[in-house]
């Protein structure tokens, strides 16, 4: 007769597991790296003194970000908008001039969405230049808004790095990000022959 | 160069330390920093597998951990959330165009492994299970090292590592396999 267990299995600890626990934990650098660290650090303050939550500050700044969009969207209908005259760009911002969003250290974006975002960046860099200054400038301070969501949430993970809410506001960020560029790429479709 | 670290001779808390280096104090700094070099760096060197790269990532642990202090509420242990920074500094790197471009061990398959370029610990590590480790493709490599060196549970590697439990788990099984497999022959001789 086959009987089911009850309990905890009492597994045999794999024999390589058990190997790698009992290897140090301690690996001492060949060098020290206080003096650098020392110096990395001396020349800036702490965050912030207060143990103030900062998870407020990127919440706003996910509501920033949702903003963005829409202003966007507006600024390059004026530019498609046939009935306004369109004068002959000449690229006073250059395309070098937009960087894209860093989302620091703790973000935990997969090495796929940074190279999606990589892709998608180099064919908006190819239609920034035929757009309109004031909305080339637009785009430059949407992405400075997304910046800074980004840098609170960065901010806010590193001290909770677990959120999920965090990560929900991140990702949020990161979408922003991607339907600038992918706006620009598909709306300036009729645009980008100027005369 | 191996040596390992003894904390027994800590003469004060790092709770005490953290206090005093939330308020800006950077001789408690240092000290907590040379409490915790050696399991940051033993992380950072395991997950990377390349020495250089080991020393710039727990410096950046180091200095973004000053940065983030006055957040640091202590709802997990100082060494948790220290090592926290660190995974989290090790896998911004691998995103980065240099991390992309620093050689690794293995692809992410876990094939052309060559144990002669693993040169890292000295003689008198036990270098077999090592340099098994090293082998094994990140995913695999991050897992072995969070739950099977450092001890974290499931629950725990997958948070830091910002994946689901059973990827971790599936890793865990599959760096089994690889190490496994990799070891035999050396047995064998």
């Amino acid at each position: 007769m086959n009987t089911i267990p009850f309990g905890p299995r009492n597994e045999p600890p794999d024999p390589l597991l058990a190997k790698a626990a009992e290897l140090p934990k301690d690996v001492v650098p060949a060098r020290d790296l206080w003096t650098s660290i020392a110096a990395r650090i001396a020349g800036e303050p702490q965050r912030a003194r207060s143990r103030s939550f900062r998870w407020p500050a990127a919440l706003a700044a996910g509501f920033l970000v949702a903003s963005v969009s829409a202003l966007l969207t507006w600024g390059l209908m004026r530019d498609s908008d046939p009935t306004m005259q369109k004068p002959v760009v000449i690229a006073e911002t250059p395309d070098a001039a937009i960087v894209p969003v860093n989302y620091g250290a703790n973000s935990g974006l997969t090495v796929k969405e940074i190279v999606a975002r990589d892709e998608l960046l180099a064919r908006f860099r190819e239609k920034f230049n035929e757009l309109r200054p004031e909305t080339r400038v637009a785009i430059q301070k949407n992405l400075a808004i997304i910046q800074t969501a980004a840098n609170e949430i960065d901010a806010a993970l590193a001290k909770d790095p677990a959120s999920g809410m965090l990560k929900s506001l991140l990702i949020g960020a990161y979408k922003q990000e991607l339907q600038l560029y992918s706006t620009v790429v598909t709306s300036s479709d009729g645009l980008t022959r100027r005369t | 160069m191996l040596r390992v670290t003894n904390l027994a001779g800590a003469v004060e808390s790092s709770a005490e330390l953290v206090t005093r280096a939330c308020q800006g104090d950077m001789g408690a700094f240092e000290d907590l920093y040379r409490q915790h070099v050696g399991r940051v760096y033993g992380l950072c060197l395991r997950m990377t597998g390349l020495p250089e790269s080991a020393e710039d990532l727990t410096q950046d642990t180091f200095v973004n951990a000053w940065r983030s202090l006055p957040g640091y509420e202590g709802r997990s242990s100082f060494a948790t959330w220290l090592h926290r920074i660190a995974v989290n500094a090790v896998l911004a790197r691998r995103r980065s165009p240099q991390g992309r471009n620093e050689v690794s061990m293995t692809d992410e398959a876990g094939e052309q492994m060559d144990f002669e370029s693993v040169n890292m610990m000295d003689e008198a590590t036990p270098i077999d299970i090592e340099r098994a480790i090293a082998a094994l493709p990140p995913g695999a490599r991050d897992i072995v090292v969070l739950h099977g060196i450092y001890g974290y549970s499931h629950e725990e590697a997958a948070a830091m590592l910002g994946v689901a439990v059973g990827t971790c788990k599936a890793q865990l099984h599959r760096a089994r396999h690889l190490m496994r497999g990799r070891m035999a022959p050396e047995r064998a001789t």
